[in-house]
């Protein structure tokens, strides 16, 4: 009862608001609060990686979901901000001619599932169910810290799916599916939630285009192997194993990241654009419309690398104190117009940030607050063109007024 | 649909559901669809080889060819060696059974299988007459088996390193160790090539297990004896006692001593986990063929088939990777047929003309395919409607395995060049590998690809959804015509009850006229289960030539027929109606249908390929049934050709004659005689085909309800 008359209550404050600001204002500042975490810094990366397929025959999934967590290792994004899901283990499986080995090439130079390999999520523990509470952060209380995502609002996370797909799902465990809303849901539950910064989701499944159709939340970048209607293949057999060993969206994705180290400036467009149809045997998709940044701008190891945090220290045997230390990025050595832009960016919503509070305020107070408010901030009001805005928005009450007589 | 067509003839309800409408459409023109239906299943039935599809791997673990073959050079030597050493052990004149299968299990003992040794008495082919639906393993029937009937089976098990031990694949070569043929030694090195090979191989996931039949009493009857003891684990005492039945047994057991290896030959009986697929490895004598030749027998015991998979990863394997011939079962002697080859050219320009009205259109064969898949489905539904299984892999079917016979076929004698030989030890043992790397592969039992299914060349097939139409087409006639005699029967019942109105207990009876038809059609059938039983009795006669058993079985038949009729349905205990209770012959001939019609479908839903073959038989028959004596009478063109038919169909429906006049048509008329349809028939209870009971209590009835009613008086 208590939580309806809340609710209730909130309601009726969201009417009056409303009507006092109009529909358009409204949601313009739902946007503001929206993008509010854009303007916080970029401080930490994830990685969520997925291997969704068991059976033996299904080998180039699990070695997929390896190499990729073996790059975005070597590119710094330390274990325990992986978390990695493999629904099988193809290295201890009778058939595996190298016991306790898996590869991703026929020529067996790198085994991937070697000393430093942390499954958080192995076998039948990789369900849909599972999979959703790990992007939603909604555990129960005794699963452990390792096997959690603990991303903030700060987080470049990168969602990496592979496994045998359809159109707008994909198969887990060949028992269940995760279904294209399910996905979008549990995306927009972390973004509500503050979970992350950006997120680049990467399926590389049969039709995996068509998991991508229900996103709606902003700050999310998705590619996959394919488009509705094509299959996704895999690069090539090895006949020595008896299996295929890696999938072809992957296979070229590795390639393109073999090329690359920590402090690599390649863009996100230079990997988009690194996708050869004809080798891929289908056609990547990029949904960009979610993301606000040029991706020409943007690193790849924005989501593939991590952020460091350094602790600068005067001498080197002095104990350093956490205070003075300063978290920064590792600066890439981006080209000085990304640097610019960035700065820019920042510029603009700090702005920004000063009406979203103030809207966010509207919400929360009545009427007189809302006035009480407003009247500060005119007083604060240094600049002209604030001052403008600030003008506008009270007027437009008064414009309401005359809609609500003419009623 | 009788109760529709009577609403007709009321013509009460002028306004009618469209599938009632369509009901009394059809029934009400049953000679025009019964007739073009009937076409149409038999124009379907020969479309079927246009119709077949490709086969292709429907399970994805199975992965054929995906792995390169490890088997080398090195283990067809000492594959060579050991064919050496057993046709060179069959010089020896003494013990030489022992002698082979010591060298054997020596052979398989020192690449570090288990190996044990499984006796088995042979069992007599007995009627039995329950056998029928039940499990196999209810025949264990050890008494008075004589000492010198044992064979031994050597069985030779190698464990998966890594596996979970629940699941197994068998290989078989039948070997008789009295009289070593060449041909069963080389198919014993072929088995020992690819057996050495994954003794060491670090990808096995189920065990294998190497079982060397003992085919001295029959190669079925070994690889069932082991089966059956595989299945249906004994605890009490019984093998021990079995053992110390027959003292000469101790010769085999007195070379464990013999052996100078570190593992010992273990007595009692070895398993491995469940069996997820069989394979037979035979082969055969010197073939005319250019190529080394493969050929695949499926066929179990009531047309039962192994899953479509299983036949498509051997044949991938042997055409693609090792360069064989494959081949399935045919008639050849319907190569040369005439009118299949003009309708083969008649499909082909059918198919070139619907390619020219639509690209898109894949219909048609060449003439030349339409022949050969029409032999090779002929021989499959002729294999299949037998019921009897084309080879030792049918004894695993009855556990549900899946099983196949491969039987190689060199292009030139084994004997005169051993690298040949070797050559092709080595093309099969990389096929056998190939095989079991693919089973191996396999997660759960064969079942994503068909189970039913006609072959008409070694990678194309006829699933069930297709040939089902056929057969639906071909009875469809049957419940038609049945209705409309009904309906005819009772319409001219009830003018007759108009012009003249007769008390109402007549009327009832009147209505219920059809039940003394249903109670001679049910004596009928009866009479034809107790046909089916004599032989039961007739078997227990000493010396009794299959000419001999036939006549006895014919005359306790028409002996029993008449007993039955007197005892049952003899006019006498009618005598105390006021009206002649003789059934007229319209009522008699719809249940005649109904019975048939009933047979058939249940028969379809057993076996597909014997209700086939059994509608082609007796559909014409059953339709064309009218009384001779009106025929005769009238004296029409009409009437006396349709009194020729009825006397020749009747003629040859008769069993024993459909029989002889099928083989005469297949094998020609060399040397048939009656007494061969009584050992065509004993075979046929042997191996419990339910083609028996199809045709003693299905066929037999329906064709003397049918005579019955060719010679009825009316």
């Amino acid at each position: 009862m208590r939580t309806f008359f809340n609710s209730m209550a909130a309601a009726a404050v969201a009417v009056a608001a409303f009507l006092l600001l109009g529909p358009s204002t409204v949601g313009k500042s739902m946007a503001f609060a929206s993008s509010s975490s854009e303007t916080t810094m970029h401080t930490n990366n994830w990685a969520v990686l997925v291997c969704t397929s068991r059976f033996w025959f299904n080998y180039r999934h699990m070695a997929n979901t390896l190499s990729l967590y073996r790059t975005v290792k070597r590119l710094g994004i330390p274990d325990e901000r992986i978390i990695l899901m493999l629904a099988d283990d193809m290295a201890c499986n009778a058939r595996n001619k190298y016991p306790a080995q898996v590869f991703n090439n026929e020529n067996h130079r790198l085994n991937l599932y070697g000393d430093n390999v942390e499954v958080d999520y192995r076998g039948y523990e990789v369900t849909v169910e599972n999979f959703l509470r790990v992007l939603t952060g909604r555990h129960e209380n005794a699963v452990p810290r390792s096997k959690r995502l603990l991303s903030d609002e700060g987080s470049h996370i990168l969602l990496y799916m592979t496994g045998h797909g359809g159109d707008e799902f994909l198969k887990f465990q060949d028992s269940e599916e995760l279904q294209s809303p399910d996905l979008a849901d549990a995306v927009k539950q972390m973004k509500e939630k503050h979970r992350f910064k950006e997120l680049l989701i990467m399926v590389d499944t049969c039709q995996a285009a068509t998991l991508f159709n229900q996103l709606q939340s902003p700050g999310v970048l998705a590619i996959g192997s394919s488009m509705k209607g094509e299959n996704s293949y895999s690069h090539h057999l090895d006949s020595d194993v008896g299996v295929s060993v890696v999938d072809r969206f992957t296979f070229y994705t590795l390639a393109f990241f073999e090329r690359l180290n920590m402090y690599d400036n390649a863009s996100l467009s230079s990997l988009f654009t690194s996708y050869n149809p004809s080798l891929l045997m289908s056609t990547a998709y990029y949904r960009t419309d979610l993301y606000q940044q040029h991706l020409e701008e943007v690193a790849v190891t924005n989501f593939f690398g991590s952020v460091m945090e350094t602790i600068h220290t005067d001498s080197a045997y002095k104990a350093p104190s956490r205070t003075s230390s300063s978290r920064a990025e590792v600066k890439m050595p981006f080209d000085p117009s990304v640097n610019d832009n960035e700065r820019r960016v920042l510029a603009d919503s700090d702005r920004r940030d000063h009406i979203s509070d103030l809207k966010n305020e509207d919400q929360q107070g009545a009427f007189g607050q809302l006035w009480k408010t407003i009247n500060d901030r005119v007083d604060k009001i240094e600049d002209t063109d604030s001052f403008v805005q600030y003008g506008l928005l009270v007027m437009l009450p008064l414009l309401l007024l005359p809609t609500l007589l003419s009623w | 649909m009788a109760e529709s067509g009577s609403e007709t003839a009321a013509g009460a309800k002028p306004k009618r559901k469209p599938i009632v409408w369509l009901g009394i459409f059809l029934i009400s023109h049953s000679f025009f669809f019964s007739v073009v239906f009937s076409a149409a299943g038999v124009v379907a039935l020969l479309l079927l080889p246009v119709l077949a599809k490709n086969t292709y791997i429907s399970e994805n673990a199975l992965m054929p060819g995906s792995a390169a073959s490890m088997l080398s050079n090195q283990e067809v030597a000492e594959a060579s060696r050991l064919v050496s050493d057993l046709t060179s052990s069959n010089l020896k004149p003494l013990g030489s059974a022992i002698g082979s299968q010591r060298i054997l299990a020596q052979h398989m003992s020192n690449l570090g299988a288990e190996v044990s040794f499984h006796k088995f008495h042979s069992q007599r082919n007995q009627f039995h007459p329950l056998h029928f639906f039940s499990s196999p393993d209810s025949g264990r029937v050890e008494q008075n088996v004589s000492c010198s009937m044992h064979g031994v089976n050597t069985v030779g098990i190698i464990r998966a390193p890594r596996g979970d031990g629940k699941e197994a694949i068998v290989l078989v070569t039948p070997f008789n160790s009295a009289k070593v043929n060449p041909n069963e030694a080389f198919s014993l090195g072929i088995a020992y090539s690819v057996f050495s090979l994954l003794n060491r191989v670090p990808w096995l996931a189920k065990d294998v297990i190497w079982l060397v039949a003992d085919s001295q009493f029959g190669e079925y009857a070994a690889v069932s004896a082991w089966l059956r003891d595989y299945h249906t684990p004994v605890f009490s005492g019984l093998g021990t006692l079995d053992a110390e039945m027959c003292p000469e047994s101790n010769n085999l057991y007195g070379m464990n001593e013999n052996l100078s290896t570190e593992r010992a030959i273990y007595d009692g009986f070895k398993r491995a986990g469940t069996m997820a697929a069989a394979l037979v490895i035979k082969v055969a004598d010197q073939s005319e063929q250019f190529e080394d030749g493969l050929s695949i027998y499926a066929e179990a015991s009531n047309g039962q088939m192994p899953n479509l998979d299983l036949i498509n990863v051997v044949n991938y394997l042997a055409v693609h990777r090792q360069g064989l011939r494959v081949k399935v079962e045919k008639f050849w002697s319907l190569l040369g047929v005439k009118w299949l080859n003009t309708l083969g050219e008649i499909f082909e320009s059918l198919g070139h003309f619907a390619r020219s009205l639509n690209p898109d259109w894949k219909f048609g064969i060449p003439a030349n395919d339409y022949v050969e898949g029409s032999a090779t489905l002929a021989s499959s539904l002729y294999n299949q409607a037998l019921g009897v299984p084309t080879g030792p892999h049918g004894a695993f079917r009855d556990y549900q395995v899946d099983a196949i016979t491969l039987e190689i076929s060199p292009k030139i004698s084994l004997l005169d060049n051993i690298a040949r030989r070797n050559d092709l030890l080595l093309r099969s043992g990389r096929l056998i590998e190939g095989v079991i790397r693919s089973v191996n592969n396999l997660l759960e039992k064969f079942h994503q690809s068909f189970f039913l299914y006609l072959l008409t060349s070694p990678g194309k097939f006829v699933s069930v959804g297709v040939y089902m139409i056929a057969f639906a087409l071909l009875v469809a006639p049957l419940p038609l015509v049945a209705t409309s005699l009904y309906v005819d029967a009772s319409n001219s019942d009830s003018s007759v009850k108009k012009e003249k109105p007769s008390p109402s207990a007549i009327i009832t009876r009147e209505s219920w006229k059809w039940l003394y038809a249903a109670k001679k059609a049910f004596i009928v059938h009866l009479w034809g289960s107790v046909v089916s039983l004599l032989p039961y009795f007739i078997c227990q006669m000493p010396s009794c030539t299959p000419t001999t058993s036939f006549i006895i079985w014919v005359l306790l038949s028409v002996l029993s027929l008449v007993l039955m009729y007197m005892v049952l349905a003899s006019p006498s205990s009618h005598t105390n109606e006021s009206q002649p209770q003789r059934v007229e012959w319209p009522i008699l001939k719809s249940v005649t249908l109904s019975a048939a019609f009933i047979g058939l479908c249940l028969m379809s839903v057993i076996n597909f390929a014997t209700a086939e073959i059994g509608g082609l038989l007796m559909l014409p028959m059953c339709l064309m049934a009218h009384p001779l004596k009106p025929d005769v009478k009238a004296r029409s063109k009409r009437t006396l050709s349709r009194a020729v038919c009825n006397l020749v169909l009747g003629f040859i429906g008769f069993p024993p004659v459909a029989f002889i006049v099928l083989k005469g048509a297949f094998e020609g008329l060399g040397s048939t005689n009656v007494g061969d349809y009584w050992s065509w028939v004993e075979s046929l209870w042997a191996w419990n085909s339910a083609t028996y009971l199809y045709i003693g209590m299905v066929h037999l009835p329906c064709w003397a309800l049918c005579i019955h009613i060719l010679f009825h008086r009316s």
